[in-house]
């Protein structure tokens, strides 16, 4: 390993007529085709094997967003063609014009990933604990969580020395609530396998969150006794909170009050939501870098080959979410 | 020593027979077989085992012998200068290949029977691991489980009727764990979530080890088992005392099933 | 440093384009300081020999760890001595339950994850690849460097792991949950599990730059001459196993995110609904465990190949060195490579077969690993090929190679009872499983690992290890595996489980307690004898006899490079005339003829082309 010795230049016989650095980006990219493999292997399994899941509708999931960020990362696909193009043509302002096009529309990407994280947030939607506001079934259990919540809240309120008129009110409400609670407890354990006791759980769930798909799992009078899955224990005479095709549940109306919602196969829908598209959004930032990265470089013919191995990169993080969308937003 | 190391390696097959030969006289081979299908998997694996014994006694004996006449310090011959043959290679590709999809399609009513054909009759009993203990649970004079005449063990004794089929429903309430009987040669895994059946016939009356077989903790090796098989009257008379030692408490009813 | 990278990244983007890059070298070559050469390298055989001496340090923890497993099923429940207190933590010297399958757990994760994965593909595979195809280092060297450095969080956190509360790992090597994503469950790895999570991870990143910068090099950067069909046994092997790496480790990559989604975030993708921890139930649920168990083994049964091909591959060319014979059956040998890799893909199941698994899968995943049986017996049958009619000579590396294929026949045959299903019911996660694997990755691989270490060495150091202590090494070491892991396939038949602190409790197993003691004591003398090995290792390094390009008057392209190669690696420009087993060629007055040396009187060498069949 002498400093001296020049290295000779080695010929070679290359089996791909690319450069090395183009082949190792299409080998790398067959590797994350596995790892997202991997991923969506994952929730096709978990979805499948799940008793219930939500509908895109009980989890806040609006098609039109997933579809406009869809669009957005198409554009960006064809902005970053138009930078290798321009770089091809050795028009370096033209390859950086369009290279912060790309790197822009990677932002509203992002952006828009962040809204919709947020809306599912704001409604106690998390990948599950330590914040997750989500139950599976309108049981004890539930019944526990809303009347623990509900405690707090009281003593809270209770406890502060000036209360103000609207604190009044929320404690009116915070009561009322707790004498559902009770009811429905009470029902729930003085006849365990009563009807009556679940559909006040029940009542109480539609009323603090009334998307949840237990609409489409509500059976008719006759289901009324089936025992195999919980939802259908619900009876058919009741009533939901609907008024007018808007719903909106306590949580809606009271956003302080943050109670547990119970969505039945909420909870593996976010597990799996999250990391799919947690996953993809990590990898939009990685090339929101590498753009970062570009821009700093001139961006001519000589950055023919960096241009085209980052766009490949994009290329593929944009296929993935062509699979993820009709995946989590449409099926 | 002349040839020392083809001697060496000659200690593998002699050897290797050796200790198969001669453990069952130091008492170390399959445990005691009571069951009805153990014996197939017992012969299964008495037929593989002279099978690959012959493959490994002929090519660890020409590994032996190719070495000991190759020796370049005693071989005067000049190397063969082969590749490779493309009529050989067929040969011992197709002999195993042969052999090979013989064991596969031989075996395969053995493990339908095993695992895929449970026996068209009630649960003899459900079994439970737990953290570090088996729990039973015997469906009582109606024949059903989870009904108030239920009969709940938590002392890891199974008791069963001795030459009858059964029937068992085996679940998980915590980790992983598995369910292995040794003398009857059967092992499942259980899964919480998820219910199991496992069936059998014990051809002989006595108590045998329930062993966990699958890591489930820092206990998990003394989460030992038995089962008693016992003749139908005795196994009848077990059941009605336990069922009178549990009049005067309550069953618990899982919620739903 | 920065230049370096900066150097490095731009021969990456434009390595067309020569001229710059070779000014840009020679700038590299001089600025080149003591910790630029030997600490941050991007010299492919430095970095070969960084991972060499981790893994083999890891290689006596593993082995350590293993002494106390064996401890303890000897004499349960008695203090250890010398390494009680080490191995056993604060009771004393004595191995308390949880410990016992800490070290179990810990054994395995060590021994697989960071001593033979990455000996065979990180030290092997970096140091031989460039060198047996004629380049002059990796396709990119800068990721090379950080592959190894990518290991160094990993041995961190699997090291700090055994100093959190509660210890390290607990849930075996294959890390099953819900024992692995429950805390409750337990009690005594807390963060042991997270850590062991990360460390893994890491070890995946660190194989997966690892691989792809090997294929890229082995399908780009092979010296003119050297066609595919030319390459070296070895580099089929490490090419082979870069793509089993590259293909399947990002699912494991993707089941560890998630099993650590279940552990730090409270997802439940591995965590079935109403199941209970500690008699309360747990909050979350919905998920399957058996999902865990299909993704781990969709990466770790491809695992298991990538820890015997490259070994395969450096014993056939040890094999074909010292018969002095050509490789019997190169292509077929090529071709079962690849059958095995293909095949290795469809057979993960076999591990499940009583996990719970759909039994019709049983059936289907029984027949496609009876059928993983054929390529191997190819490559055995061509073994012994390769020995027949030649003139053997009996080095230590020869030795190591040749107990490879006598043992691997005794751990693959092994394997067709497992994958027999019926018989696997009773065999499943007992004593023969151990022996099975122990066979053909100890036995096997690890040997191989030593032929391939008596082998290279002179190209690594430039010197040579003493061939009589080495056949002393390796006589001890072969007689006393076969007495440690021989005897445990009687203990599997009598159906003794694994992963048992205590096995003597169970009236089955009673019997067992003296075989068990002396497989211990064979097992304490194993570690022992090995003492001569790592005092040959390093004595030889500084104090032995030097050794030319050539001492093993081999065929080899690496065997033409200086040793140990400057760099650079070679000092003339490398044109291959042929495959590298033409050993006893007619052709030639010597036994060898290297792959460099132009053939006699063709009208092509006197032009100096690389003549193509
Ligand atoms: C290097 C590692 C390695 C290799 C190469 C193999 C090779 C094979 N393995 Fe093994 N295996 C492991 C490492 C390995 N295994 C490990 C680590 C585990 C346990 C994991 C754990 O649970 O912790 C395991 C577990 C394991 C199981 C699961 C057992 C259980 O848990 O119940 C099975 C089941 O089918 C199996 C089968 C096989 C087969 C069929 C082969 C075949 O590839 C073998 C083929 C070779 C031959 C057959 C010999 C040569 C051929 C001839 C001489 C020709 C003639 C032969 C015939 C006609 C039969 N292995
Ligand atoms: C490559 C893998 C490998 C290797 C080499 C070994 C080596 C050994 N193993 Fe292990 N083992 C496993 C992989 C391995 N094992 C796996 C995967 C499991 C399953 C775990 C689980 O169930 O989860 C297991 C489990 C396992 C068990 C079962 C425990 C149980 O289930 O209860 C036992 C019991 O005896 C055991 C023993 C041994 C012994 C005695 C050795 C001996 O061969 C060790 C001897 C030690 C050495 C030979 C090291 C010497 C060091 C050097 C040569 C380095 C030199 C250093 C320098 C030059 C610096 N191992
Ligand atoms: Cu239960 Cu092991
Ligand atoms: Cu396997």
């Amino acid at each position: 390993m002498s400093d001296t010795h020049h290295a000779p230049q080695f010929d070679y016989q290359p089996a791909l007529p690319i450069p090395n650095g183009k082949a190792f980006m299409w080998l790398f990219l067959s590797t994350e085709i596995m790892f997202f493999a991997g991923l969506i292997g994952t929730y096709i399994v978990l979805r499948f094997g799940a008793v219930a899941w939500p509908s895109t509708h009980d989890v806040h999931l609006a098609e039109i967003w997933g579809a406009t960020n869809t669009f957005v990362l198409i554009c960006s696909s064809v902005t970053v063609v138009l930078a290798l193009e321009a770089a091809k043509k050795n028009n370096a302002s033209g390859a950086k014009g369009w290279m912060l096009l790309t790197f822009l529309l990677g932002l509203v990407f992002l952006g828009i990933k962040m809204y919709e994280y947020n809306a599912k947030f704001s409604h106690g939607i998390y990948p599950q604990l330590p914040h997750s506001l989500i139950y599976e079934k309108p049981d004890v259990y539930y019944a526990q969580g809303v009347r623990t919540k509900l405690m707090k809240h009281k003593a809270e309120l209770e406890n502060k020395t000036d209360k103000t008129e609207e604190d009044t009110q929320k404690l009116g409400v915070v009561d009322d609530l707790l004498r559902q609670v009770d009811a429905a407890e009470v029902a729930l354990r003085n006849e365990p396998d009563s009807l009556a006791g679940r559909i006040k759980i029940y009542e109480l769930a539609d009323r603090i969150y009334p998307r949840a798909s237990v609409h489409e799992h509500r059976p008719d009078a006759s289901h009324a006794t089936h025992e195999s899955s919980p939802f259908q224990l619900v009876a058919a005479q009741h009533e939901s909170a609907h008024n007018g095709g808007h719903l909106v549940g306590l949580n809606d109306k009271y956003p302080w009050l943050e109670l547990p919602i119970m969505i039945p196969g909420g909870n593996m829908w976010a597990s799996t939501y999250f990391l799919l598209t947690g996953f993809h959004a990590l990898h939009v930032v990685v090339g929101l870098i590498a753009f970062v990265f570009l821009l700093s470089m001139t961006l001519d013919r000589a950055a023919y080959g960096t241009i085209e191995n980052v766009g490949l990169y994009w290329h593929f993080v944009d296929l993935v979410w062509i699979f993820l969308f009709p995946l989590l937003y449409l099926f | 020593m002349k040839h020392f190391w083809s001697f060496l390696f000659f200690l593998v097959p002699v050897l290797g027979v050796a200790t198969f030969v001669f453990a069952p006289h130091f008492n170390i081979w399959l445990p005691r077989d009571i069951s009805e299908q153990g014996r197939t998997i017992d012969n299964l694996f008495m037929f593989i085992l002279y099978l690959t014994g012959a493959v490994f006694i002929v090519t660890e004996c020409v590994l032996f012998y190719f070495l000991w006449k190759y020796d370049g310090k005693s071989n005067e011959k000049p190397v063969i200068f082969s590749h490779g043959s493309h009529a050989l290679e067929l040969v011992w590709t197709i002999i195993p290949a042969v052999t090979l999809l013989f064991i596969a399609i031989y075996q395969m009513q053995a493990w339908a029977n095993d695992k895929m054909d449970p026996p068209a009759i009630s649960y003899t009993c459900e079994v439970t691991g737990r953290q570090f203990n088996w729990d039973f649970r015997y469906p009582g004079p109606d024949n059903e489980l989870y009904t108030q005449d239920d009969i709940v063990r938590t002392d890891g004794k199974l008791y069963l009727p001795v030459n009858e089929e059964i029937l068992l429903k085996i679940t998980s309430a915590d980790v992983l764990h598995s369910f292995f009987l040794p003398n009857l040669r059967v092992k499942q895994d259980v899964v919480p979530g998820m219910a199991q059946k496992m069936w059998f016939k014990g051809k002989k009356t006595g108590g045998y080890d329930i062993v966990c077989a699958e890591l489930c903790g820092w206990g998990h090796y003394k989460m030992k088992g038995r089962v008693y098989f016992l003749p139908r009257d005795e196994y009848d008379a077990k059941l009605a005392e336990f069922t009178a030692e549990q009049n005067t408490m309550t069953v618990e009813v899982p919620e739903e099933e | 440093m920065l230049s370096s990278l900066i150097y490095d990244y731009r021969k990456f983007a434009m390595s067309t384009v020569t001229a710059e890059t070779h000014a840009a070298h020679g700038e590299h070559a001089h600025t080149s300081s003591f910790l630029k050469t030997y600490v941050f390298s991007l010299d492919h055989k430095i970095i070969g020999l960084q991972f060499l001496f981790s893994t083999l340090i890891w290689f006596s923890v593993g082995g350590l760890l293993a002494m106390g497993i064996r401890w303890q099923l000897a004499y349960p429940w008695r203090a250890m001595p010398l390494l009680g207190n080490m191995l056993a933590g604060p009771e004393g010297g004595q191995i308390a339950p949880e410990n016992y399958t800490m070290l179990v757990t810990m054994h395995a994760t060590v021994m697989i994850f960071f001593v033979i994965i990455p000996i065979l593909a990180g030290a092997f595979g970096n140091f031989l690849i460039p060198l047996m195809i004629g380049a002059d280092d990796m396709a990119v060297p800068v990721l090379n460097m950080l592959s190894y450095w990518f290991m160094w969080p990993a041995f961190f956190f699997i090291g700090a792991s055994f100093f959190v509360e509660g210890g390290a790992a607990q849930a075996g090597w294959t890390s099953y949950p819900p024992l692995s994503v429950i805390q409750e469950a337990a009690p005594g790895s807390l963060e042991g599990q997270t850590l062991w999570l990360l460390g893994v991870t890491f070890v995946g990143i660190a194989s997966m730059m690892g691989s792809i910068n090997y294929m890229t090099t082995i399908i780009q950067m092979r010296a003119p001459g050297m066609t595919m069909f030319r390459l070296p046994m070895t580099i089929w092997a490490m090419f082979i196993t870069a793509i089993l790496q590259a293909f399947a480790l990002p699912v494991l990559t993707a089941a560890g995110f998630m099993q650590l989604g279940d552990r730090l975030v409270g997802t439940g993708f591995f965590l079935p609904e109403g199941a209970m921890a500690n008699n309360s139930p747990m909050e979350t649920g919905g998920g399957q465990p058996l999902l865990w168990q299909h993704l781990f083994w969709f990466y770790s049964h491809p695992a298991v190949y990538i820890m015997i091909l490259p070994a395969m591959g450096m014993v056939s060319d040890i094999l074909s060195t010292f018969a002095r014979k050509p490789l019997f059956g190169y292509k077929p040998m090529v071709y079962s490579i690849s059958g095995i890799a293909g095949l290795g893909f469809i057979v993960w199941g076999h591990h499940m077969f009583v996990s719970g698994m759909n039994p019709m899968l049983g059936m289907t995943f029984m027949v496609s690993t009876m059928m993983i049986a054929l390529p191997s017996a190819i490559k055995t049958f061509n073994w012994l090929g390769t020995l027949w009619g030649g003139k053997i000579q009996f080095t230590t590396a020869m030795l190591f190679a040749i107990s490879f294929v006598s043992m691997f026949i005794i751990g693959g045959l092994s394997g067709i009872f497992m994958a027999a299903t019926p018989v696997d019911i009773f065999i499943h996660d007992t004593y023969y499983i151990v022996a099975h694997f122990h066979y053909v990755l100890f036995c096997g691989t690890a040997m191989a690992v030593f032929g391939g270490i008596y082998y290279w060495f002179p190209k690594m150091f430039g010197r040579m290890m003493n061939d009589s202590w080495g056949k002393v090494h390796f006589t001890l070491t072969f007689v006393l595996m076969n007495c440690v892991f021989y005897p445990m396939h009687i203990l599997g038949m009598q159906g003794f489980p694994r992963r048992l602190a205590d096995p003597y409790h169970y009236e089955t197993f009673r019997n067992l307690l003296p075989l068990n003691q002396f497989i211990s004591w064979a097992a304490f003398l194993l570690m022992a004898s090995q003492i001569i090995f790592v005092i040959n290792f390093f004595w030889s390094i500084f104090f032995g006899p030097r050794a030319g390009r050539n001492p093993w008057k081999a065929n080899g392209l690496e065997w033409q490079a200086p040793s140990p190669p400057g760099h650079g690696n070679f000092d003339f420009q490398p044109i291959i005339y042929r495959g590298p087993y033409e050993y006893g060629s007619p052709e030639t007055d010597e036994d060898y003829y290297p792959q460099t040396q132009p053939p006699k009187q063709t009208p092509e060498s006197a032009e100096g082309k690389a003549p193509v069949h």
